[in-house]
């Protein structure tokens, strides 16, 4: 039998990257939060420099509750779907972003305007068949305060590139116009990224040093980076590493407004006649609870949300929450980071200590910030050469056809080659397509009983075309920097489960299109907000987390102001 | 990167194997102690065996014979078709075979007569022999070919067998083949005739 | 129930996952004085002039796996990773010593596969070669281990519990883990995986004059655990759960 518990203004689900963000401006309005996160409280005595526990082992991603609930996968409706054994997010007071890489990009301008630039600039029959796209209801304009205030508010590292209209060439010259520098200097260079941004100048290209949630030095209370190299699926042992679990929900909680409860796994979002949001339930071991509050904010992850969002049916609401219009689960993709390629070098390159926030990026063939007239293919990649190197993942690396994987050879090979290798990271621009989408799974379930997540998906020709034109430019970079070997990977078919997942729930003024208004609450439920990048309609060719934040901070803003009309006074 | 492209030519000679076009090349006569075309291989020149590469011998090479290539293939496995198990060339035009176990290892000698001669990449990605390893119950053809050259050709060590065919096209003055079969059966009956 | 899950936690208590000495020793200021002195004599030699192999604990008190399993299982790390020339190596780094470790915590799940596997591994080779895989000379070793690595032993009947190339990858993996993962685990005695590959070795912070005496080859390798540090929580999540750690596993 479930307990019922006294009301709430609020009821956050999730306290990751989004929900995390959102508690601190709606506490300090005076508004009573309660935040509900199916993990525990993670500290630095955690996050140990240990790769066999990280990385080898994924903890702290093993037992989780998200585990428990892998979504299925599969490239199209009429391919066989796999489930697999890990769920790439992970529960816990802040989140992924214990342990994500910590990047922290604005989109570019052309991301919210991709359909009237791509038909203004190309004309509309560059749009590739079948997708789904629009432009954002709002434009970059709109969300720079955001991205400022989250910058600030949380920390970043980096190095502008235009503020105000005056473009610097120490930072990225492509950036949309900002109000002011970021808070802290770039993360630093080692002597390879500094060799590698030499090779793109010869090469014509405008590198700099990309920007990150990490503090390049102290930054309020928490201390800057100390470089120790365990930052990829690793903690941050001084708490350099920017999350809300170190940054606003401390804050929130020291107003007394916010209740942070653990271990808690939301199981429904209840509605009233009119399709109002009454709560959430959720249960805490073989407890159950109903959580009644004025306003419901969903900040679960992409795949939660659209999850929890299909299982709440009712009278009013038939095929899930806030989907009465079909939307919920649509216009889905996640970013194409795969079509890797590596290289070998005739040199140490020193990337013992260092982490993937921190290195070079080329942003020339990013967005639209090259002529496309001639191209196949509309949008591209950021490229990117980071520091990430563990022992390990070291020893496991190509022998790029000098050696085989083991033996006697083996050993002489990566005595001398195991600090020679580099493997790039370049994410693509992503389209969302009709054939591309999330619904419940007919057949897997969770412990509990629930069907689990069904990600139906796969790049398309317009994907492909960026993924193998990246793929030279990254040879380009490497031959010019020195490399003796590159090697390329496969350019990729089905999506699969991604870090970077988008849509399913997206943000636009036409509800017969859209799930959220403008302003990022359900077009059929006002009281329902969602927060994630499952609002997002496009990816760019940037890591989604500060976007997501700074879209966060707007709609909790938007609650704020607007707190009568919208929690029904 | 490995070149993915062949010349039409030689994907045309290769696709019609020794039936189409084989008389456009002076035939060599190819013999081995233990097989035969159209029997079964023995164990020991297979996974189920000891997998050492089997002895090799020729005759009636061309007169300006000067370098001698050797492939096995099977065209029954392999996405695309044929599957690899061993290419060895560099083979001075004076040899007369190839003696059996060859070696494993990239940095040991390869014997007194067959001086010079390198081992190519097999489709396990190794430059060694590998024998056949066919489906539970199913046959499998596999080609010894034998090329003679009208060259010296100094080629690099590690070739996979494409590669090998692009860098030979246009030299090769003769061919000839072996082509035993082998079906795997329960262990303890796998033993060869 | 419900109001203590309800307890929040304050910044203060968050804070005090280290303590204040904690903190100022990994300052980036402080690290330069630590890192520059190996931590231990022996640390810091040249790997290509291995150390006497006596001097490397070969740690033999089996956990988990019967004495003949783990005489096959070091038998192919020494294929895997072979003590040469150049340098110990799995079998002298305890690579066994981790594995047998683990499938009592971590890998008990593959403990099953372990068995069988290795049952079919000596049925195959004695099918193939005639004899088990400990008797075969190196040779033959390698081109067992070859078989098994291409899949080719898959289809020889001996029974392994799926493809033989699984099985391979599976064995690799955890010579990896043992040979290069963090001493605390049970393996890379003496630090012979790490300076194999000439890694620096942990540390809690790197400064900038550091990560210049790196790429000036003039910065001398830290051998040390991670967990010689008081600062971290050594139990995982799950260890946690079922009570207690007697050792990394």
């Amino acid at each position: 039998m479930a307990t019922r518990l006294p009301g709430t203004d609020v009821v956050v689900v999730g306290l990751g990257a989004a929900g995390g963000v959102a508690v601190l401006p709606l506490v300090d309005a005076g508004i009573e939060v309660i935040g509900l996160e199916a993990g525990t409280w993670l500290t630095r005595r955690d996050f140990a420099p240990d790769e066999i526990r990280n990385n080898v082992r994924d903890w702290p991603m093993a037992v989780q509750k998200a585990n428990l609930e892998v979504p299925t996968t599969r490239a199209t409706p009429d391919s066989p779907s796999f489930r697999g054994s890990s769920h790439p997010m992970m529960n816990a007071v802040g989140g992924t972003t214990l342990h994500y890489w910590a990047q922290a990009w604005r989109l570019n301008p052309w991301d919210f305007k991709v359909v009237s630039e791509t038909t203004r600039r190309y004309g509309s029959s560059r749009l590739p068949a079948g997708t789904t796209v629009e432009d954002w209801p709002f434009d970059y304009d709109e969300l720079e305060p955001y991205y400022d205030r989250i910058e600030y508010e949380i920390g970043v590292s980096g190095q502008a590139g235009n503020v105000a209209g005056n473009v610097d060439e120490r930072g990225n010259r492509f950036e949309g116009l900002r109000a002011r520098e970021y808070p802290m200097p770039p993360l630093r260079w080692t002597g390879f990224h500094e060799r590698m941004a030499d090779a793109a100048r010869d090469l014509g290209w405008h590198p700099f040093p990309g920007p990150a949630l990490i503090n390049s030095q102290a930054y309020g209370d928490r201390a800057g980076c100390v470089y120790h190299g365990f930052c990829n699926s690793g903690g941050c042992h001084v708490d350099a590493k920017a999350g809300p679990h170190t940054t606003t929900i401390p804050r929130a909680l020291e107003t007394g407004r916010l209740t942070v409860i653990t271990r808690a796994h939301v199981i429904g979002i209840d509605a009233d006649r009119s399709g109002r949001a009454t709560g959430v339930r959720y249960v805490v071991g073989s407890e159950e609870f109903i959580q009644p509050a004025q306003v419901v904010l969903l900040a679960s992850y992409t795949y939660e949300n659209v999850r929890l969002l299909r299982l709440a049916s009712s009278h009013v609401y038939p095929n899930g929450f806030a989907n009465n219009g079909g939307q919920v689960g649509r216009h889905y993709f996640s970013h194409h980071q795969g079509a890797p390629v590596s290289a070998l070098f005739p040199f140490d390159i020193s990337a013992w200590y260092g982490l993937p926030a921190q290195g070079v990026a080329v942003d020339d063939f990013a967005d639209d910030n090259f002529d496309h007239s001639s191209l196949d293919f509309i949008g591209g990649g950021n490229l990117w050469a980071m520091s990430d190197r563990r022992p390990i993942s070291a020893a496991n690396g190509s022998t790029f056809g000098r050696a085989p994987s083991w033996g006697s050879e083996w050993k002489r090979y990566i005595h001398e080659n195991a600090d020679r290798s580099h493997g790039s990271y370049i994410q693509k621009t992503t389209l969302p397509y009709e054939t591309n989408y999330l619904d419940l799974d007919p057949v897997e379930r969770d412990p509990l009983g629930f069907p689990v997540l069904r990600v139906t998906a796969q790049y398309k020709q317009n994907e492909l075309a960026i993924a193998d034109f990246m793929q030279d430019r990254m040879e380009e970079w490497y031959r010019a920097t020195g490399a003796t070997e590159v090697s390329r990977g496969g350019l990729g078919n089905a999506m699969g489960l991604s870090t970077h997942a988008f849509g399913g729930t997206r943000m636009g003024d036409d509800p017969s299109a859209n799930v959220v208004d403008r302003w990022g609450f359900a077009h059929e439920a006002p009281n329902l907000g969602i927060l994630g990048a499952s609002v997002m309609g496009t990816s760019g060719a940037h890591n989604p987390t500060l976007t997501v934040q700074a879209l966060t901070w707007r709609t909790a803003e938007h609650l704020v102001k607007n707190w009568s009309s919208i929690a029904g006074g | 990167m490995k070149s993915r492209s062949v010349p039409i030519l030689v994907a045309a000679m290769l696709v019609g194997a020794n039936i189409v076009h084989a008389q456009e090349y002076h035939p060599i006569i190819v013999e081995s102690p233990g097989m035969q075309t159209g029997q079964t291989m023995p164990r020991d020149y297979t996974p189920d065996g000891r997998n050492i590469s089997p002895p090799l011998e020729w005759r009636n090479l061309p007169e300006d014979t000067r370098q001698i290539a050797v492939v096995c293939e099977d065209h029954g496995a392999g996405n695309p078709p044929p599957w690899v198990h061993w290419v060895v060339y560099n083979i001075p035009g004076t040899a007369t075979g190839l003696p059996e176990n060859l070696p494993i290892y990239a940095n040991a000698p390869m014997p007194a007569e067959i001086a010079g001669a390198v081992q190519g990449e097999n489709g396990w990605g190794r430059s060694i022999y590998r024998g056949p390893a066919p489906p539970l119950g199913q046959l499998h053809n596999y080609n010894f070919f034998v090329y003679a050259l009208d060259a010296e050709l100094d080629l690099p060590p590690g070739l996979t067998q494409q590669e090998l065919m692009e860098r030979i096209e246009g030299h090769v003055i003769g061919r000839g083949a072996i082509v035993p079969f082998y079906r795997r059966g329960p262990m303890d009956t796998a033993s060869a005739p | 129930m419900a109001e203590d899950q309800r307890r929040t936690i304050s910044r203060r208590d968050l804070l005090k996952g280290v303590g204040a000495a904690g903190a100022a020793a990994i300052l980036p200021g402080k690290v330069d004085e630590g890192s520059a002195q190996p931590a231990s004599p022996g640390a810091g030699t040249d790997p290509g002039r291995a150390r006497s192999f006596a001097e490397v604990p070969r740690p033999r008190r089996l956990e988990n796996l019967t004495a003949d399993e783990a005489d096959t299982l070091e038998a192919i790390m020494a294929r895997l990773i072979p003590a040469d020339d150049l340098g110990p190596g799995a079998v002298e780094a305890g690579a066994l010593n981790y594995l047998d470790r683990a499938l009592g915590g971590f890998l008990a799940g593959e403990r099953e596969e372990y068995g069988l596997n290795l049952a079919a591994l000596d049925r195959y080779c004695l099918s193939s070669r005639g004899a088990p895989f400990v008797e075969l000379s190196t040779t033959d070793q390698d081109s067992v281990l070859i078989d098994l690595e291409g899949g080719s032993a898959t289809g020889s009947g001996a029974g392994f519990t799926g493809s033989s190339a699984s099985f391979f990858a599976m064995v690799k993996g955890h010579t990896w883990q043992g040979m290069f993962g963090d001493p605390y685990y049970g393996g890379n005695a003496g630090f012979i995986g790490w300076d194999l590959l000439r890694y620096p070795g942990v540390r809690l912070g790197v400064s900038a004059a550091d990560q210049q005496r790196l790429e000036a080859g003039e910065l001398l390798p830290e051998r040390r655990s991670a967990y010689d540090s008081e600062m971290f929580e050594k139990a995982t999540a799950m260890q946690r759960a079922q009570g207690g750690v007697e050792h990394g596993d």
